[in-house]
């Protein structure tokens, strides 16, 4: 009898205690955010999109909160692991009962974890993923700020064959869903306009290349163009350097992680000269919001500029409050219909989804891969020139549109 | 597609005669009462190499099997190998360029240098203790650690030499008071296996250090200046016999050696020889080998065996923090780092046998030729270096296979 | 009655597992069926572990690389392996008991291949019904690839001292994981081999049905899984095999004296399990729905083995207990707090602490946290049933 009644007394308390969060009122109104904290997971990238969605929430509550609410940001971690990415996109909708989710960086990650917020009807907005897949099978909750990985292939390819006496291509690519697809679409741009190519893979965790870069350059490459991120691209630049490869001999593409300037002079010595794509406007064409928002963001992390990632992700819950506003309730259905329509001017412009359930892609005449998707993310190739430069004084190359300044061919 | 047809027919042809050769061999000794410990692995090498033509000879004849008869059909079989990877893939850059070849002998003696020192600190602790460390590599990683917090945090401009020492001093005080703190139950029979207990408390201590680390510091990537700057130098004037740029230097335009590495690779010879003289010449040295040889009765002349085992294992703590505080201007430096650097070491001591000491120093040289080879060589560029953490451990199997002890393993 | 104290609570602990579902029924149910799901995982792999290491003394670090060779071996044949009822034409195939067995080729992770099956599916007729391989086969064939490798390597390195196997292991595991990163024609890599679910057109369970996201069937064979790896390690202990196990693990030069075949006793425990880890990654890669190489990574088995040791290493039911204890642990030791001002990270900071208990309880509390809270309980039972007879021996005599 005694011990029955402790079980059930047990599992009571143990249902109060863990449902206590769920009851509580709509107030604050949570919207969840993802991002790789720990390793695997890239980390620098990671703790950028949380510094930077935590300021969009003070900034939301700053100015008065959504529909009356405070708004509480709940970042949790996904370890750059697909498996973890689930269990994480379970628990910011079942337990802590989220309305929305931003941010996230890794594809693995987001292509694993949005059906589960797509069955459950709750609205994502990418930040940072780019692999097609994420758009490209038309998810009514899904929606996405970062440029496809398609397009930025296309821009390497164009770049490249812009680049004078390219003839020989080497591309390094880490073997993840980010690397390979991307590495695969740059060749087949090059191969187009004949310009022969060669892919190396290498695993994510590779500290030593150095048998790769005397093949690379047993092979005389015109132009290397990197798909790594994280450290390895680290590595790899100055190794390449070290073996008389470097951006400083041959014509280069650093990978994003490349405009973290501090970081990139600290682990790349010899790295100038490099080149490197950047998402979001460029400096010169910037908003009051960008200017406002990086701002804020070097007063946070002590850091010299803003990067891509972190501003997608601080437009990311941006782009949700407003939606939230605009539906005037926090049902996903709503949320969703709102966001179709939205006009949002963002850090990275004005944030638009033309591409949805009233205007379809088929109905529109272009690839799936658009749906949902903010079709301008400005892609440019910016360049160090100066040994230590700070990313935000780096000139803008390619394309012509943005360029501020005239590109240095280290092959001349 | 025909040449490697050949290359695979070839080493089907070698696996076989050596399958033969093995049981046959060893089965000629055994009924003619001859001593049979070496002779299925003799047979093993006279089959892969020479196939029936050798194995008849030596079935019927059973000769004395001496040192010649254990080595030089293994030379045989590496030869075969060679010549057969350079017919089958003439176009190789490994079989064609022979600049690119020397470059890759010279990259995988550098690295091999380093891996050994490192490899070393694991043997000498085995070799005295008994123990297999887990935490090897996150000494490795603290060693790194200290060397660019010292350098370009705390007290930059000094000489970066004495921050290898305070490294190498670090490393040594965190590996004895561990082993004070830890290890002492096992040398009094308070724990019934003391292997197990030590593997699984070195590993708690990799946890452990792993995670401080990156809480203290963060999880970026971080890397120390190079401990030298080349001035740009040439002789002759055009450089064809040797030239130097800032990390780089080329030898007769054909070898190309990093310099951080070079130095590295000085560091870690000079240290070699540090650790010959200390072993060899100095009482402490000549005592921590007599408790090696034999316990008790190094206890009964008057040696504290206590003290032995903890200066071994700070010693062994201290050649891992060496091989990192070296290469810190090598390589980004994260928390992480010291996975791969423990688990090519634990692959080294098994390839040299165990409590080896010379054999963990070969070993590591082996496996730095090794990696070289299977980076430089293995033909498809997509798998070449995603398999670099994987070459050692092939190379580690067979010799598990045909001689259980390792290279230069004392006994089973 | 102290003495019973164990046995009693170990029935009601089953108990309250079997019934918790049904009675639980808060908000956040599903996250908290995930948390004992993924509980009851780790709860396998660990005291499979402490009866490989704490009864059998080896102390292999493959636990993750087996489970991950069994959760494969189920995705390629749930990914590359279907029954049809029309043959395609276009792919490898047999006929099988009126069917079609098709082998699907591999696509990698390209977004514009189609495969045979696509293929072939655009020019079939209406009512083609597709399914893959029956759950219970795949499993099945997961667990003999993990019995196989574990048979191999047993092979290879039982023989030779502990350390080796050891040392071995862990290489194993990062040969594995270099294989899948790097094949990713057929791995997919890192970008992970999605995985059908248990049940993938639901369940329905006593009239009512359950789709096929549903945790409660999900629950259910995880717990089955897990009482089934209990029973079976505990037979396993209390058999001769167990018996042999402990004679070699106290002294194996002696045992080999007495005529015990210490490698052929080993390699049957280390298959076995193999096997068990096998079985549980091919299920757990079912409910995920997804498995990427990272899973090899050393830190995942650390997990592992901190459990088991924490729990106790000696006692299998401790080591299961520690693993689901510390799962739900760092589960909910992930949220950050603030201290003086300062923001702490705890998804570092837990591992840290994590590292640190693991160490003191190895140094400290040889047996483990909770079966060396057992075996003290028995102490002060042994105690107190020892006063109680003297007391009443004194008594009796005056």
């Amino acid at each position: 009898m005694k011990t029955r009644f402790l079980t059930t007394s047990a599992v009571l308390a143990m249902t109060t205690a863990l449902a206590a969060p769920a009851l509580a009122a709509d107030c604050p109104i949570k919207i969840g955010g993802l991002a790789p904290l720990s390793a695997p997971g890239s980390v620098t990238g990671g703790e950028a999109m949380r510094a930077a969605m935590r300021i969009a929430v003070d900034e939301i509550n700053e100015a008065g909160g959504v529909l009356g609410c405070p708004v509480e940001l709940v970042v949790v971690d996904t370890e750059g692991l697909p498996e973890r990415g689930r269990a994480v996109m379970e628990r910011l909708i079942t337990q802590d009962n989220v309305v929305a989710v931003g941010g996230g960086y890794h594809s693995s990650v987001g292509l694993a974890s949005k059906g589960i917020a797509n069955d459950a009807g709750i609205p994502v907005v990418f930040a940072e993923t780019w692999n097609d897949n994420i758009t490209a099978d038309q998810q009514r909750f899904i929606f996405r700020l970062a440029p496809l990985s398609s397009e930025v292939a296309a821009i390497y390819a164009n770049f490249a064959v812009s680049a004078p006496g390219v003839e020989k291509v080497v591309i390094i690519a880490e073997n993840t869903d980010y690397g390979l697809p991307a590495s695969d679409m740059t060749r087949q741009g090059l191969e187009e306009a004949g310009i022969s190519t060669t892919i190396y893979t290498v695993d994510i965790g590779t500290q030593d290349f150095s048998g790769i870069i005397q093949r690379i350059r047993a092979d005389r490459p015109d132009m290397i163009i990197q798909v790594l991120t994280g450290e390895a691209a680290y590595n790899f630049t100055q190794q390449a350097a070290e073996a008389g490869i470097g951006p400083g001999d041959l014509i280069m593409t650093c990978d994003q992680n490349a405009l973290e300037s501090a970081a990139f002079w600290q682990n790349v010595p010899d790295g100038n000269l490099c080149f490197m794509n950047r998402i979001g406007l460029p400096v010169a064409a910037y908003t009051e919001r960008t200017t406002a928002f990086e701002a804020a963001y070097v007063a946070a992390t002590g850091k010299d500029a803003a990067e891509s990632y972190a501003m997608e992700a601080y437009d990311s819950i941006m782009v949700i409050a407003q939606a939230i506003n605009e539906a005037g309730s926090t049902d996903g259905d709503a949320i969703v219909d709102a966001l179709e329509a939205i006009s949002y001017d963002g850090v990275l412009g004005t944030i638009t989804f033309p591409i949805n359930s009233s205007n379809t892609p088929e109905q529109a005449g272009v690839e799936a891969k658009w749906w949902h998707q903010f079709p301008d993310p400005a892609i440019t190739v910016v360049q160090y020139q100066v040994t230590g430069q700070s990313s935000v004084d780096a000139p803008v190359v390619y394309p012509q549109v943005y360029q501020t300044g005239e590109p240095i061919w280290a092959n001349q | 597609m025909e040449y490697s047809l050949f290359f695979w027919s070839v080493m089907g042809w070698m696996v076989i005669w050596g399958a033969i050769g093995g049981s046959l061999i060893r089965h000629a000794y055994f009924m003619r009462d001859l001593d049979v410990t070496d002779a299925r692995r003799v047979g093993v090498a006279v089959g892969a190499a020479t196939g029936p033509f050798g194995l008849i000879p030596l079935y019927l004849k059973t000769p004395k099997l001496t040192r010649v008869w254990k080595i030089a059909p293994w030379l045989g079989v590496l030869g075969l190998f060679l010549l057969t990877f350079a017919l089958s893939d003439p176009g190789n850059v490994c079989v064609s360029s022979g600049s690119f070849l020397t470059s890759q002998i010279a990259n995988g003696l550098i690295m091999g240098t380093i891996y050994g020192l490192m490899a070393l600190g694991l043997a000498l602790i085995f070799s005295i203790i008994g123990i297999v460390s887990f935490s090897h590599g996150e000494f490795y990683m603290i060693g790194g650690m200290v060397v660019y917090y010292v350098t370009a945090v705390l007290l930059p401009g000094w000489n970066p030499l004495l921050a290898v020492m305070m490294a190498c001093a670090l490393t040594f005080c965190v590996g004895a008071l561990f082993e004070r703190a830890f290890l002492t139950p096992i040398y009094d029979g308070r724990v019934e296996r003391p292997i197990e207990y030590s593997i699984l408390v070195t590993f708690g201590l990799a946890f452990f250090l792993q995670y401080l680390v990156q809480g203290l510091g963060g999880a970026n990537p971080v890397k120390a200046d190079a401990f030298i700057e080349l001035p740009r130098w040439r002789f002759p004037e055009d450089g064809s016999i040797i030239a130097t740029s800032r990390a780089n230097i080329t030898l007769f335009d054909t070898i190309f050696v990093s310099t951080p590495r070079l130095m590295a690779a000085v560091v870690s010879i000079l240290a070699l020889l540090a650790l010959i003289w200390f072993l060899f010449r100095t009482w402490w040295g000549k005592a921590l080998r007599a408790v090696a040889q034999d316990r008790q009765a190094a206890a009964v002349t008057g040696i504290d065996p206590r003290i032995m085992n903890m200066l071994a294992f700070g010693l062994g703590c201290m050649l891992a923090g060496l091989a990192g505080a070296v290469l810190v201007q090598a390589f980004s430096w994260l928390p992480q780092t010291g996975a791969i650097p423990a688990l090519r070491s634990f692959v080294i001591i098994v390839l040299g046998g165990l409590g080896s000491l010379p054999g963990a120093f070969i070993g590591g040289i082996m496996m730095g030729m090794i990696e070289a080879a299977g980076a430089g060589c293995i033909p498809d560029p997509t798998r070449a270096a995603a398999y670099l953490p994987a070459y050692g451990m092939v190379v580690l199997t067979l010799v598990l296979l045909l001689k259980p002890t390792g290279l230069f393993g004392r006994k089973a | 009655m102290i003495r019973a104290l164990p046995n009693t609570l170990g029935a009601l602990g089953v108990a309250f597992l079997l019934a918790f579902p049904l009675l639980y029924a808060a908000g956040n149910y599903d996250y908290v069926m995930h948390l004992w799901i993924t509980a009851f995982f780790y709860a396998i792999l660990a005291s499979s572990w402490a009866l490989l290491a704490g009864y059998g003394g080896q102390f292999s670090f493959g636990r993750m690389a087996f489970m991950a060779l069994g959760a494969y071996s189920a995705g390629l044949l749930d990914n590359y392996v279907v029954l049809s009822s029309a043959p395609t034409g276009t792919c490898a195939e047999f006929g099988l008991f009126g069917g079609w067995l098709v082998f699907i080729n591999p696509t990698g992770v390209s977004t514009s291949a189609v495969n045979c099956l696509q293929a072939a599916r655009a020019a079939w007729p209406e009512g083609v019904s597709t399914s893959r391989l029956p759950l219970i086969v795949s499993i099945l064939i997961g667990a003999g690839v993990g019995g196989g490798f574990g048979w191999l390597i047993g092979t290879l390195v039982l023989r030779l001292r502990a350390a080796y196997l050891a040392l071995f292991t862990v290489g194993f595991s990062e040969i594995l994981r270099a294989v899948i990163s790097a094949e990713v024609w057929i791995t997919r890599g890192q970008a992970g081999l999605p995985m059908s679910p248990i049940f993938p057109d639901g369940i329905t369970l006593f009239g009512t049905y359950f789709a096929s996201n549903a945790k409660l069937p999900v629950y259910y064979v995880m717990l089955g899984l897990f009482l089934l790896t209990l029973l079976v390690l505990i037979l396993l202990a209390r058999s001769r095999i167990g018996l042999f196990l402990r004679a070699l693990r106290e002294d194996e030069d002696a045992a080999e004296a007495l005529g015990v075949d210490t490698v052929k006793y080993k390699r049957t425990v280390f298959v076995v399990t193999a096997m068990i880890a096998a079985t549980a990654g091919a299920v757990q890669g079912h409910y995920v729905g997804i498995i990427t190489p990272n899973t090899l990574i050393l830190l995942q088995m650390a997990l592992v083995i901190a459990m088991a040791v924490i729990g106790g290493l000696e006692n299998i039911v401790a080591a299961a207990v520690g693993a689901i204890i510390i799962s739900f642990g760092l589960e909910f030791l992930r949220n950050d707090f603030v201290i003086l001002g300062q923001s702490v990270d705890m998804s570092t900071w837990r591992l840290v602490f994590f590292g640190l208990l693991l160490m003191l309880t190895l140094r400290f509390l040889r047996n483990g946290v909770i079966h060396g809270g057992l075996l003290w309980l028995e102490r002060r039972a042994v105690g107190a049933e020892t006063v109680a007879k003297r007391r009443a021996g004194a008594e009796g005599s005056q």
